[in-house]
């Protein structure tokens, strides 16, 4: 008797436990478990709003930075105003790149049919190509070609277009006007110029008093930027592009070598011992506190350094970076695209959603509202683009000739082909080996992720 | 003769006292230094050589930067992700404790077959790291249909229940069998028993081990990362701060962070200043059976 | 005969009562774990790519096997081809070949991973993963180091807070402040904190010490890195240790001190002799779930290291999330498993308490 009792009561406990977590309550703080079971209440937190019966809902993953978030729900809200009876949701994602592909390949992963419309880094077309529709079936063919070739280029896998361009990003020299007149230097063309300008700038500053100094700075901790930044020096140099378009692994060349060991020697001369684990906040701060007189960096610092309490508020510009043999700078491609989910149950509507934000108009007032760059080529001779950011007009020329990484010839690869790339690099920057020894090396660890010739 | 004694009592008194302090300064500085950033501007951040107190860059007079706060909690998913994480904490550590507890009054105290295997099984849930077994942990979700806060409340249960299990069976284990034994003869039921007699005894354990469960799951971000992308209102503490941002992408807003750190480590210290007294409250109740 | 009986019978209740206690436990586990870490098993033995359509196959162990795979190879001293003279460098060290021409290439490529010396020859010790044997060493190397300067310090804060004296409550509840800051957080301020340049408290600090020059770089220089992350882990966890031992020593009564005290044990006797051994059920539990976070230590490398150290739960995540490679991370997740397992049994063999025993 007394046993069938205690079934019962255990049994009693489990369930009243299990409805009250189900229902999501709460509400004590007494971790004491004298009372195991909690008042239910419904504490589910407001779905965003559910259609109506018959309207379509679209829902776009995007970034979460305040106006970039406001820019894109504001974007939203015009579609909507044309388009009655569909909703547009607009879900914030984490803004590391990180952390925002882990969820997007939960989201693949599960074939979730819950976000339509994803923004994309542009290194990620590839990798993630199975998972998205071919815009070129949904009417992107007519506006294509107003974006930038790179971009399209990049995005466009085995004929397929997985993403249409959004806005871009390019690497930018940004350097001290105070200092170069203080030292009577022009603007660096040259990495050889920009070494002897560094050299002099740093001797006569520490000599003034300034322990802080440290002149260039520029992301070289072991992650994506460091690809990035030397991608562009070895570009610069006639080095190639690492994994040429045509699927050959180029990297082990004498040009290349040559500039990644000549970088290698700016890290505790002209840059910091620590710019090996910087990234490009790291960076910034620096800059912006006033204690370099050159940084690589993207566009987003322009703003910032601008700002009423940077200690370098008017006395910088930007230049493309310094060129090496090939007698150009080269500036790696960065930004983000609008792709359409495979899983969408709406791939029409949400193709719709993604061409409308990236369109003409839509671009323009997030170039004019947010300085973000646009991807379309007309935009940077607009004049209220270029009345909101005078500096647009000279990055023209930056962005139509950006290098974009091989993330298109490498994929589904390119992370483990990136991750190769810039550990290799940052051995050779920290001195564990040169160059020459570290690109051997990195010639057959390509092979073995991508199985492509060697050239 | 007493001379002696009262200086070296000094001495150790110091000593001590000391002691205490080095201690202090060691957990607490850090924290301090949080509070610090957390009132700086980034101008104020980006000084060389960095302030011990927040000081204005042009004047060098003290001058506290408040708008991190205004920002954190003008935020509403901050705020809200404050409601959840108390709910999620507190559930979480609730569920553990008493199926914890359970559990280890069987283990601890109780003769059974495949008691070892047991408790290795239930370590063995906890051994994997988070990354490896999340993506199967969102395909049961999903196929459960669960909403968010039950889906964390329930996966934080593979690394709270564990550990709640086994201290606890390590601490029933050490309980005077002769209070049980006497009570049986009183004719209770091991249920009356384990209320009656064994919770008093055990409360410091059971506080200790809710608090340090309770702090795990409030701070556990990659589960609730994953299970709330899809469902921003049911945001806990730590994912909301991932989600903040500066004012342009990529700008990562420090002193926002820090003084969100700030804020969000205040309800443990009050959870804490309260239920730090139970642990003595449980030495008492033991000495009431001498 | 009748005693026996019902002494079993006895005993057939405590089983029964045994097994009602542990369904709750047993049934939460079940169905949220079980089928998770199946997958895992299951999946280490496929080739399977995360959030892909890429058909499955089963390849055995060969994940294992990639992940795991070392050989040692003898460098044989490289020979002038002219004069067939071995060669030498120009400090008359010899010259051995190297090692990226000796170690072998098929069917999986050996990379270096260290070259050592051993009776006058040369060898090179190569590995298929270096990047995971690295993270294996370092990871082991922080759990021990971050583990036992835990336990030291979290006993002599646990012995200081149990001492009675004025303010305990207070130190009791700033003891679990490091504890309480979210471990992603506090693992940003760290970052701040040990900046390369004299924004940085450490820098600013030890310059105004008069040492290091305001730009040592503790996060980018392979010899501090390592050890700043024990630092780090140490403040943030050592609150846990400290508060289980704490509560391990209150349940010690009072009387057995009284007793010795009596006997005229000094304070160091008694903790050996009564505190110690009374101690270590608490401890065992507390170091068990202490080593086991360490070894999966995620956040603080994540964040402090990103992809220039790993720790074996980092370079899981970046196998899964940035390689999706989902075979090699479940194998990964089990040699992991593996490795804990071993510590846990290894603590509970070293200090002698069988949980299993029954009083």
């Amino acid at each position: 008797m007394r046993t069938n009792k205690m079934r019962w009561l255990t049994l009693l406990l489990v369930i009243m436990l299990m409805v009250g977590l189900l229902a999501g309550c709460g509400g004590t703080e007494d971790p004491a478990p004298e009372e195991p079971a909690e008042p239910a209440e419904p504490a589910e937190p407001a779905e965003p709003s559910e259609p109506a019966a018959g309207d379509v809902s679209i829902t776009v993953a995007a970034g979460a930075v305040g106006q970039e978030l406001e820019l894109t729900q504001a974007a939203a809200e015009r579609f909507m105003d044309e388009n009655p009876g569909v909703i547009v949701n607009v879900l914030d994602t984490p803004d590391l790149a990180q952390d925002r592909l882990g969820l997007y390949l939960q989201f693949f992963e599960a074939q979730s049919s819950e976000v339509d419309v994803y923004q994309i880094d542009v290194i990620w077309p590839g990798d993630l190509a199975e998972h998205f529709v071919d815009l070129n079936e949904y009417g992107a063919g007519d506006v294509i070609d107003e974006h930038f070739p790179a971009i399209v280029e990049n995005n466009t896998v085995d004929g397929k277009l997985v993403a249409i361009p959004w806005f871009t990003d390019a690497g930018l020299l940004y350097y001290r006007t105070d200092m170069l007149e203080k030292y009577d230097f022009e603007p660096p063309t040259t990495w050889d110029e920009l070494e002897e300008q560094a050299a002099a700038i740093q001797e006569g500053e520490r000599a003034d008093g300034n322990p802080d100094f440290v002149v260039f700075v520029w992301q070289g901790d072991s992650y994506e930027g460091l690809t990035c930044d030397a991608l562009e020096w070895i570009s610069s140099n006639d080095g190639g592009n690492i994994i040429s378009p045509d699927r050959m692994i180029t990297i082990n060349n004498p040009k290349a070598i040559e500039i990644v060991d000549q970088a290698a020697g700016w890290v505790g001369t002209i840059s910091p011992t620590g710019v090996t684990g910087f990234g490009e906040e790291d960076a910034r701060a620096v800059w912006q506190g006033g204690n370099a007189a050159f940084m690589r960096n993207w566009p987003y610092a322009y703003s910032l350094s601008q700002g009423a309490d940077s200690a370098v508020a008017g006395n910088f510009d930007v230049s493309p970076l310094p060129a090496g043999d090939s007698g150009a700078g080269a500036a790696t491609l960065g930004g983000w695209q609008l792709a359409v989910s495979k899983y969408s149950e709406n791939p029409e509507v949400a193709a719709e959603v993604a061409l409308f934000m990236a369109n003409y108009d839509n671009q323009k007032i997030r170039a004019v509202e947010g300085s973000m760059n646009p991807t379309i080529m007309a935009l940077y001779e607009d004049d209220e683009v270029l009345e909101a950011s005078p500096f647009f007009g000279s990055l023209y020329d930056v962005f139509i000739n950006a290098v974009a990484r091989p993330s298109t010839a490498t994929a589904p690869n390119y992370n483990a082909v990136s991750t190769a790339f810039f550990r290799s690099v940052h051995s050779v920057l920290t001195g564990d080996t040169d160059a020459t020894t570290a690109f051997e090396e990195l010639e057959l660890d390509l092979q073995d992720i991508t199985g492509f010739d060697i050239e | 003769m007493k001379q002696p004694k009262k200086v070296k009592n000094v001495i150790l008194k110091t000593g001590f006292y000391f002691i205490l302090l080095m201690i202090f300064i060691y957990l607490l500085f850090p924290f301090y230094w949080a509070i610090n950033s957390s009132l700086k501007s980034e101008a104020q951040l980006q000084m060389t050589p960095a302030t011990m107190v927040p000081r204005d860059p042009a004047t060098n007079s003290i001058s506290p930067y408040l708008s991190n706060y205004k920002v954190i909690f003008q935020n509403q998913q901050f705020v809200r992700g404050l409601m959840n994480s108390t709910i999620v904490a507190t559930s979480t550590t609730v569920l553990a404790l008493v199926a914890g507890s359970f559990a280890a009054f069987a283990l601890g105290k109780l003769r059974f077959r495949g008691k070892k295997p047991t408790l290795y099984m239930i370590l063995a849930m906890t051994m994997f790291p988070q990354v490896t077994v999340l993506a199967g942990l969102y395909a049961v979700i999903t196929t459960l249909q669960l909403p968010a806060i039950t889906s964390m409340i329930l996966s934080y249960m593979i690394f709270t229940l564990p550990f709640t299990t086994w201290v606890l069976t390590a601490f029933f284990k050490d309980l005077p069998l002769a209070l049980l034994e006497s009570a049986q003869v009183d004719g209770a039921t091991p249920f009356q028993t384990f209320y009656k007699i064994l919770l008093p005894l055990t409360a410091p354990a059971m506080v200790t081990t809710g608090l340090l469960a309770f702090i795990a799951a409030w701070n556990e971000y990659l589960f609730a990362l994953t299970f709330t992308s899809i469902d921003p209102g049911a945001r806990t503490v730590p994912v909301a701060i991932a989600y903040f941002t500066g004012a342009v992408a990529r700008q990562e807003p420090f002193g926002e962070i820090m003084a969100a750190a700030v804020v969000v480590t205040v309800p443990i210290v009050v959870l804490v200043l309260v239920f730090q007294k139970r642990i003595v409250a449980g030495l008492t109740a033991g000495a009431v059976k001498g | 005969m009748g005693s026996k009986k019902k002494h079993s019978e006895l005993a057939k209740r405590e089983e029964r009562t045994a097994y009602k206690l542990l369904i709750p436990a047993l049934v939460i586990l079940l169905v949220i774990a079980i089928y998770p870490l199946g997958q895992v098993f299951y999946t280490s033995f496929t080739n399977r790519q995360f959030a892909s359509s890429q058909e499955t196959e089963f390849v055995g162990v060969d994940n294992y096997k990639s992940l795991l795979s070392m050989t040692v190879q003898k460098l044989e001293q490289e020979v002038d081809p002219d004069t067939n003279q071995p060669l030498f460098d120009e400090e008359g060290n010899p010259v051995y070949e190297r090692p990226i021409a000796v170690l072998p290439r098929e069917p999986i490529r050996y990379r270096e991973y260290k070259q050592f010396s051993l009776f006058g020859n040369s060898y090179v010790l190569g590995a298929t993963d270096v990047d995971f044997i690295d993270a294996i060493f370092n990871t082991l190397l922080f759990t021990v180091s971050s583990v036992v300067l835990e336990l030291t310090l979290g006993l002599g804060i646990a012995l200081v807070v149990h001492s009675n004296f004025k303010g305990r409550g207070a130190t009791r509840t700033a003891m679990l402040i490091p504890w309480a800051v979210i471990t992603v957080v506090s693992a940003r301020m760290w970052e701040w904190m040990l900046a390369p340049n004299r924004t940085g408290f450490f820098n600013t600090l030890l310059d105004a010490m008069g040492t290091g020059n305001g730009r040592i770089a503790f996060l980018a220089s392979s010899d501090l890195q390592l050890w700043a992350m024990v630092a780090v882990d140490v403040w943030k966890t050592t609150p846990f240790m400290a508060l289980l031992l704490l509560a391990g020593m209150q349940t010690i009564p009072d009387e057995l001190y009284e007793a010795a005290a009596i006997d005229g044990a000094s304070p160091v006797k008694q903790f050996f002799s009564i505190t110690f051994p009374l101690l270590k059920p608490a401890m065992a539990v507390a170091l068990i779930f202490r080593t086991l976070d360490a070894l999966r230590v995620f956040d603080v490398f994540q964040v402090l290291l990103g992809q220039s150290q790993y720790s074996m739960a980092t370079y899981n995540y970046f196998q899964l999330i940035g390689n999706r490679n989902m075979g090699l991370a479940s194998a990964i997740g089990v040699v992991i498993f593996i490795i804990i397992f071993g510590f846990a049994i290894g603590y509970i063999k070293m200090l002698g308490v069988d949980m299993d025993e029954t009083a």
